[in-house]
């Protein structure tokens, strides 16, 4: 490898690390399922290598990423096209397409977050603890909260529903400030 | 299942196939369920990738009491559901929320008028409170039927539809018959109308009354309230009342036609001027001619003249522009339209028009659209949420349908209840150079992008084109309503970019206040 090349990958894996996690949430709001968008996610970066001398440096790296992923997202479609838990691809355009234009409020939202995830009675830090930092499935979360499975997913519903609302009460008192 | 269930379980991997069908369609159909659905993904994305920002915080719990923990944990989260479910009506989101407003007055008409609240127009609605106009003059209309007349500086407090205080300076009051028993407070005086026309100074502590016609009951402090016919006044020593100081509520609306003449006559010469410009490719003012007896015709009025660029109104009428006397076309039925063909091949474009838009209430809502959707065509939309949309395809030779080639840009939503009915200018600009798309609302520019699918260099062509509306339907097929639901009085293509500083000065001299 010449030391070019050398360059140009360490500068990709530089790229590619700094952006996976956007790229992850913009295939997931397409997708749905974490399983898929992790699949999708390693097509994309995969993809995003073989192409990336086509890259110019001098444009933002994420919209060019994001074309590259809504091709795999939709190669992912066809492979699975008939699974019923997939947006069709006339709801998948308007997803995309909102989402492109929501991205700088989606950012603020996701920086305002973190405030309120400090903000959580330590019931729901402990619910967002084994749902998503220990990964823990339904089943195991039924048993270490002695739940039905119906009140555990209305008990995650609500706690995301309050994150949500904190969140858009910081956005709309910082919008007033 | 209701919306946000229905997302959560999406989320969750808990969704039936039923159950999916039902949340896809409200996606497909709703920009709100759409703006909800992609902020809880977003959201619940990051969870799951961070889960380093959840945990920083939290205790880690001791091998030792982990499963006593959980219990006692599991038992307080889930006592806690029971009552959250039980006592707490959880906001719901704006998706099916009425539109509410907290209104009891609006400002019908003013003239040169400066209020301490900023942002106080006309035609605003507005909510008990205190309003202090500066200078200037402004007519208050209340919800009940009572219509107020202040002058500045004058300071009232609108209590409600039916009750309003006046704080300071002078304000004639109109009470017709259905807003009979209307209240006007001031220092020491509390002013009943029984269906007349009043005035009403107040000066410090002092107040006096003037009545000019019917009757009002005069209630003063620590007296018996006294009945006041038209022609007699009540005053204390200091604060005076003489009739003629009292502008007439008619008085003002020929003061407003005045002005309004005088805007109107500063457009036209300014038009006059900007006909000539050797950028435009058409400039449509919505204007008979006085010799034009087919009342369909809109004309082009750059110069040199291209009566081929004329345009042809179908449906849409004729109604009154920004001024009385100025023309503009209504758009209002599913087929109106104004059917234009401009030919050439050109490298920038900026549209700029004046319309007062009534409702938002398509998915798209059409400014100028192209017949079809071409390569190199412009669209230029109001979209559902009240943002402006403009526009442009290109796509690789051999490919009519289908893929992501479409560049698309959105300003902020900007049509909303408080820019709804009235005159708004609204412009946008396209470079095919830099691929740099500027819109602009009211001379302020809202939003500047160049599209990730954007290449230097392809042309912009129109063709067959409308404003207001889109395409003619193909034979036998139906077409997607997209009309106007407002009116446009002047509409102008120009084949370059113009700079910011133009689009202001276009807004000011075309301003109809």
């Amino acid at each position: 490898m010449s030391p070019e090349s050398v360059s140009r990958t360490e500068q990709f894996v530089l790229l590619l690390a700094q952006h996976q996690e956007p790229v992850f949430r913009y295939i997931f709001s397409l997708v749905a399922c974490e399983a898929d968008a992790r699949d999708i996610l390693q097509e994309t970066s995969l993809a995003l290598y073989r192409k990336f001398d086509a890259y110019d440096a001098s444009r933002p790296f994420l919209p060019w990423a994001y074309r590259f992923a809504y091709l795999q997202v939709q190669k992912h479609r066809e492979k699975a096209a008939r699974s019923p838990l997939l947006f069709s691809e006339d709801v998948m355009d308007l997803l995309a397409h909102d989402r492109e234009r929501m991205e700088p409020e989606l950012d603020q939202r996701l920086q305002l977050l973190n405030r309120c995830l400090a903000k959580l009675t330590p019931q729901d830090k402990e619910l967002v603890t084994s749902r998503y930092a220990m990964r823990q499935g339904a089943e195991e979360m039924m048993q270490r909260f002695a739940m039905s499975r119906r009140t555990l997913f209305r008990n995650l519903e609500l706690l995301r529903l309050r994150l949500h609302e904190c969140v858009t009460r910081q956005l709309q008192s910082e919008g007033l400030s | 299942m209701n919306r946000e269930s229905l997302i959560h379980a999406t989320l969750d991997g808990e969704i039936t196939p039923e159950q999916h069908a039902q949340l896809e369609a409200l996606l497909r159909d709703d920009w709100q369920v759409r703006r909800l659905y992609l902020e809880l993904a977003d959201q619940h994305a990051r969870l799951l990738q961070q889960p380093a920002v959840n945990t920083g915080r939290l205790k880690q719990p001791s091998v030792m009491s982990r499963t006593a923990r959980w219990r006692a944990s599991a038992l307080i989260a889930s006592g806690a559901a029971i009552v959250l479910l039980a006592f707490i009506v959880w906001p719901r989101s704006a998706v099916d929320k009425e539109a509410i407003s907290n209104g009891v007055a609006m400002v019908s008409d003013t003239l040169d008028a400066d209020f301490a609240e900023t942002a106080v127009r006309s035609g605003d609605a507005i909510a008990p409170g205190k309003l202090t106009l500066n200078r200037g003059l402004a007519q208050i209309e209340f919800f009940s039927g009572a219509t107020v007349l202040i002058e500045g500086a004058t300071q009232i407090e609108i209590i409600s539809a039916w009750e309003a205080r006046c704080v300071s300076g002078r304000v004639r009051v109109h009470v017709p018959p259905a807003a009979k028993g209307f209240l006007m407070h001031a220092p020491d005086v509390k002013v009943e109308d029984l269906g007349t026309e009043f005035a009403l100074n107040v000066n410090g502590q002092e107040s006096a009354v003037h009545v000019f016609d019917g009757e009002v009951i005069a209630h003063v402090k620590d007296k018996a309230p006294a009945s006041l016919k038209g022609g007699m006044s009540l005053a204390s020593t200091t604060a005076g009342v003489s009739p003629q100081e009292f502008l007439p509520i008619s008085e003002l609306q020929g003061l407003i036609r005045k002005r309004e003449q005088r805007r109107f006559q500063q457009w036209q010469t300014w038009s006059e001027g900007v006909c000539d410009d050797p950028r435009l490719i058409a400039f449509y003012t919505f204007q008979h001619t006085p010799g034009d007896r087919w009342d369909r015709l809109v004309s082009n009025f750059a110069a040199p003249q291209q009566k081929l660029r004329a345009g042809g109104a179908v449906g849409a009428q004729w109604t009154q522009g920004r001024w009385p006397g100025k023309e503009a076309l209504e758009f209002k039925r599913p087929g109106d339209r104004l059917r234009l063909n401009l030919d050439g091949s050109y490298t920038a474009l900026t549209l700029s028009a004046w319309v007062k838009v009534d409702s938002v209430d398509k998915k798209y809502n059409s400014l100028l659209l192209t017949d079809g959707y071409d390569n190199g065509e412009p669209h230029w939309q109001i979209y559902e949420d009240g943002s402006l949309m403009f526009s442009i395809i290109y796509r690789p030779d051999g490919i009519t349908r289908g893929g992501d080639w479409n560049q698309i840009y959105f300003s902020k939503p900007l049509f909303g209840p408080d820019s709804l009915g009235r005159w708004h200018h609204i412009a946008v600009s396209y470079d095919n150079r830099s691929g740099q798309v500027i819109q602009y609302f009211d001379g302020v520019e809202v939003s500047r992008e160049v599209s990730r699918l954007h290449h230097s260099g392809r042309p912009i062509t129109y063709g067959p084109c409308e404003l207001g509306n889109w395409g003619l339907p193909t034979q036998g097929h139906p077409f997607p309503i997209r009309n106007l639901n407002g009116a446009i009085d002047e509409f102008a293509i120009y084949a370059a970019v113009l700079s910011g500083a133009e689009i202001q000065s276009i807004f000011e001299n075309g301003n109809p206040k």
